[in-house]
């Protein structure tokens, strides 16, 4: 039979989870606040349709509540892992258009960055307390960075900050759904006792 | 031979008496009742600039045998304008539903069609028996960025008109009003009102998808409303109302990240606790006892013989029991 939870885990991880939905909520408010931004000093308009872009993890989900704790983790961790990439991108980006300029929207790129790399650890810490260790980055390299028009580029930085407020939104959903769950329900069920 | 025609209103229609010729001597009724011939070109029928009181069932005979040769009954009406289409998810994350109505009557039958498309995938809008102008969606996706594309096409006799909504997951999402609002007094608390309410019913998952609430009251001889947002719970104490004053109160829900406020919840009343009046001690009060006492009858004590509530049966046979077991106890002394 699969051991309990000790209460103290179970304390420890409704403790992270409900950080980690803070944590999310913050996010999610400075990712719509910096689209505001982007779109602006993009002079992009904000109700553009962008395609999928390539690279970036799409938070759309099916039969999103029958999800295990764990899928959830391990889908959030690849996505905000992919984001502090595609954000470090964005970020350079803007900086090699503009110098070394320290602008408003370098500013807030550079913040989202912070608290994506954050949540991604908040997501590992929860992963080990699920007796899961988070997936090795070893070997993991950046996608090579596309070949577009600066235009594209504008449009692709908008597809990123859209689906990054989705993920932020999903994330929050995620985690009460953890919060929720009772300890030890994402365990593989135990075999039956042998005769 | 009968059957339906459909002309708007203000045209001009001509009806045939079927195969009749032109020059056939006919009757035409409308609704029973003989048409003047004034409005005959032969044997047809011309009505100018039809109106919605000239729809009706309209007969044409043959002059001399009375057969009926045609038959037709005029729906006099107006083609679609474009409809009123809403959209709206009180039960998130389950799905929404689409709603619609026509602006303006077409006094004919409307047939309606909605196609529901998110990406490339058409999706299903299963219509509801009633009302019968609402279909509903289940979200077969969530948390996505691709927009919901909703068309609506209304068609009649005489026309067809559509309308298109184009929206995100998120932005429709409105929950109904909470329900079971309660206001009570607080006891011994002259400014205080409690307030409780409950998740509307419709909302099917408040753990994973809590609300927020807005509270809104004011006293009745007042306009300006205070606001309150409460980010969790279902009750609230209101700590500054006037003493003595009835309040109407008001509770709103809304998703706690996305969409928009609910209608407010149905108004309710209540009035902050306030003190009992206390009995007065001075000396007028006493002087008012005495002047109360003489001006209405008391019997005095001593010719009280009966408690009121020991008296059993009618008044005419009023038996006192206690006067009774008197009077019984001498009577056994006597025996």
């Amino acid at each position: 039979m699969a051991a309990a939870d000790s209460p103290s885990t179970a304390l420890g991880r409704c403790d992270l989870c409900n950080r980690g939905i803070r944590l999310a909520g913050k996010m999610r408010l400075d990712v719509t606040n910096l689209l505001d931004t982007y779109v602006e000093r993009q002079g992009l308009d904000a109700s553009a349709s962008v395609a999928a872009v390539e690279g970036v993890p799409v938070a759309a989900v099916e039969r999103w509540d029958e999800q295990t704790g764990t899928q959830r983790l391990l889908e959030n961790l690849a996505a905000y892992r992919a984001f502090r990439v595609l954000l470090a991108q964005m970020l350079e980006e803007q900086r090699e258009q503009l110098g070394e300029a320290d602008t408003a929207l370098s500013r807030a790129l550079a913040a989202v960055l912070l608290q994506v790399s954050a949540f991604a650890y908040h997501l590992e810490e929860l992963l080990r307390l699920e007796n899961r260790g988070p997936p090795s980055e070893e070997g993991a390299e950046p996608p090579p960075l596309p070949q577009l028009s600066l235009f594209e580029r504008k449009l692709r930085g908008l597809g990123v900050l859209r689906e990054l407020a989705q993920w932020a939104l999903r994330s929050a959903r995620d985690l009460r759904q953890l919060a929720k769950a009772s300890p030890g329900s994402d365990s593989a069920p135990s075999p039956p006792d042998s005769p | 031979d009968s059957h339906i025609q459909y002309e708007r209103v203000g045209a001009d229609v001509t009806m045939k008496c079927g195969s009749m010729d032109w020059d056939a001597a006919v009757t035409w009724t409308a609704n029973g009742t003989d048409i003047d011939e004034s409005h005959l070109n032969g044997s047809y029928l011309i009505l100018k600039k039809v109106d919605l009181t000239q729809s009706g069932q309209y007969s044409c005979y043959e002059g001399s045998s009375w057969h009926l040769k045609y038959q037709t009954y005029l729906r006099v009406g107006t083609p679609p304008r474009e409809p009123l289409l809403m959209c709206r998810s009180n039960n998130y994350p389950k799905g929404f539903y689409c709603s619609w109505h026509l602006p303006t009557p077409t006094y004919i039958p409307n047939s309606f069609n909605i196609s529901v498309i998110h990406g490339t995938r058409e999706m299903v809008c299963e219509k509801d028996v009633f009302p019968k102008n609402r279909c509903h969606i289940r979200y077969l996706q969530l948390f996505s960025t691709v927009k919901y594309k909703v068309t609506l096409t209304v068609t009649n006799a005489l026309g067809k008109n559509s309308t298109t909504l184009t929206f995100d997951e998120f932005t429709i999402v409105k929950p109904d009003p909470p329900e079971n609002v309660v206001a009570k007094p607080v006891p011994n608390n002259p400014r205080r009102l409690e307030v409780s309410w409950q998740n509307p019913s419709s909302w099917p998952d408040p753990e994973s998808f809590p609300l927020k609430f807005f509270l809104r009251y004011r006293p009745l001889i007042l306009d300006q409303w205070q606001h309150v947002e409460l980010s969790d719970g279902t009750s609230h104490t209101i700590t500054d109302a006037y003493a003595g004053k009835e309040y109407i109160i008001q509770v709103a829900a809304k998703d706690n990240d996305i969409g928009t406020w609910s209608d407010w919840s149905v108004a309710v009343h209540a009035t902050p606790w306030t003190e009992e009046p206390k009995h007065l001690t001075t000396e007028a009060q006493v002087a008012e006892t005495t002047s109360t006492s003489t001006s209405s009858f008391m019997p005095p004590p001593t010719t009280k013989i009966c408690d009121k509530g020991a008296v059993v049966g009618s008044g005419a046979v009023a038996v006192c029991w206690t006067a009774g077991l008197v009077l019984a106890a001498y009577g056994v002394l006597f025996i």
